[in-house]
């Protein structure tokens, strides 16, 4: 069969409909539109799905077999006894699970500098919310926007831990990420500072005199 | 800009609606009913199982320290659902390479307030019937019906190679209808 894109998106279409995964080949992001709204249809075919079974089953072991090293915070290592243990313990599992709790140094987030970089505009001074984050894009680069009175701060928006987007928690004035407990100030420092996660890295922003906002981007 | 909480949850965060977690067991149950939904939600967009075991998988390994901690119920359904916009857009970004940009509308929800509904379907059926006559014919009795292409061209009186065709241009079509229609 001839690789056009009918026969490419016919290929994903029949593998939707016998159930199969989606596997994607290259050339096939040519098609990504219609791809996406194939996986729609086949999907609004079965009508509302339900988790199988033996894979809540699964998925009921996981979560409660999940390591708890992760989670476990420099904090509440300390009130355990943890730090004292630690320091008389090298290596073995004590040791370990400390290692994962004791945070690194806390680093500054430096200021993205972007190659070739250009000023570009997000909206006017007007169109943000005194003391609420927007987010907005220059270019590849993502940003909350924060305006006090006359003046304007930005933040990037993506966690600086893990890659992940953050989102704006108005209840909680702060920016939280998705895929792990961290959140931080519009400063962009971390709130919880047992984590010892690196601030967000600080985006160039200014004001124009015709009242514009100006964001560094690509 | 991006989707915070909406107002109502926060409200029920304020007033104290906080999950009592006792034991792993009860802890383990209400997550999976909260992941119900965030499957449902994941489903409806890659459209078979396998993808959407392995994203909510994800989901709920990523949620697991928000889960533990006691949170608000509120709290745990928004927190999961903004993880779940997170795996699926790099599910996307990786095999498409799609921006966020523009997965947005196919990300953008209002959380579950109950079990797993006919939206997903009600919005095919929208998508559909914005299209014109032949297109929504082919993606009906392809999708809809389970129809193969052999099965199609006979119905349309057409060739499976035009069908084929048709099929593509049916979908190009279907994803340019907006999100309203």
């Amino acid at each position: 069969m001839p690789d056009t894109p009918e026969n490419r998106v016919e290929r994903i279409v029949s593998d939707l409909l016998r159930g199969h995964r989606l596997k994607l080949r290259g050339g096939d992001a040519e098609e990504k539109e219609a791809i996406t709204v194939a996986a729609r249809l086949a999907a609004a075919r079965q009508g509302p799905q339900r988790m199988n079974p033996a894979f809540r089953k699964r998925l009921a072991r996981a979560l409660e077999t999940a390591p708890k090293e992760g989670w476990l915070t420099r904090r509440a290592a300390l009130v355990a006894g943890l730090g004292v243990a630690a320091g008389a313990v090298s290596g073995g599992l004590i040791g370990k699970s400390l290692h994962a709790a004791v945070p690194a140094p806390i680093a500054r987030g430096g200021i993205i500098d972007p190659h070739p970089g250009r000023w570009v505009d997000v909206g006017a001074l007007t169109d943000f919310i005194d003391g609420q984050g927007k987010r907005v894009t220059a270019g590849a680069v993502g940003a909350f926007v924060f305006r006090r009175g006359e003046a304007v701060t930005a933040v990037s928006s993506i966690c600086s831990h893990l890659p992940c987007e953050l989102w704006w928690n108005a209840g909680g004035d702060s920016l939280d990420c998705p895929c792990h407990p961290a959140s931080f100030r519009p400063d962009g420092v971390a709130t919880n500072q047992a984590y010892g996660l690196a601030s967000l890295n600080q985006v160039s922003i200014r004001v124009t005199t015709a009242g514009r906002v100006e964001v560094l981007g690509t | 800009m991006d989707p915070g909480p909406p107002g109502d949850e926060v409200a029920a965060e304020r007033a104290g609606d906080v999950l009592e977690l006792p034991a792993a067991s009860r802890a383990t149950d209400i997550a999976l009913d909260e992941l119900e939904l965030v499957y449902a939600f994941i489903y409806a967009r890659v459209g078979n199982r396998a993808d959407a075991e392995d994203l909510t998988q994800q989901v709920a390994m990523k949620a697991i320290p928000r889960l533990r901690q006691g949170a608000p119920a509120s709290a745990i359904r928004g927190y999961l659902f903004a993880t779940a916009r997170s795996v699926l857009g790099g599910f996307w970004s990786t095999r498409l390479g799609l921006s966020e940009a523009e997965l947005r509308e196919d990300l953008a929800m209002a959380i579950p307030a109950g079990p797993p509904s006919a939206e997903p379907e009600e919005r095919a059926r929208r998508i559909l019937a914005a299209l014109s006559d032949n297109y929504r014919r082919v993606l009906e009795l392809r999708f809809l019906h389970g129809y193969s292409l052999k099965e199609v061209a006979a119905e349309m009186r057409s060739t499976v190679g035009a069908v084929k065709v048709m099929q593509l241009r049916a979908l190009r079509a279907a994803a340019k209808v907006p999100p309203d229609a």
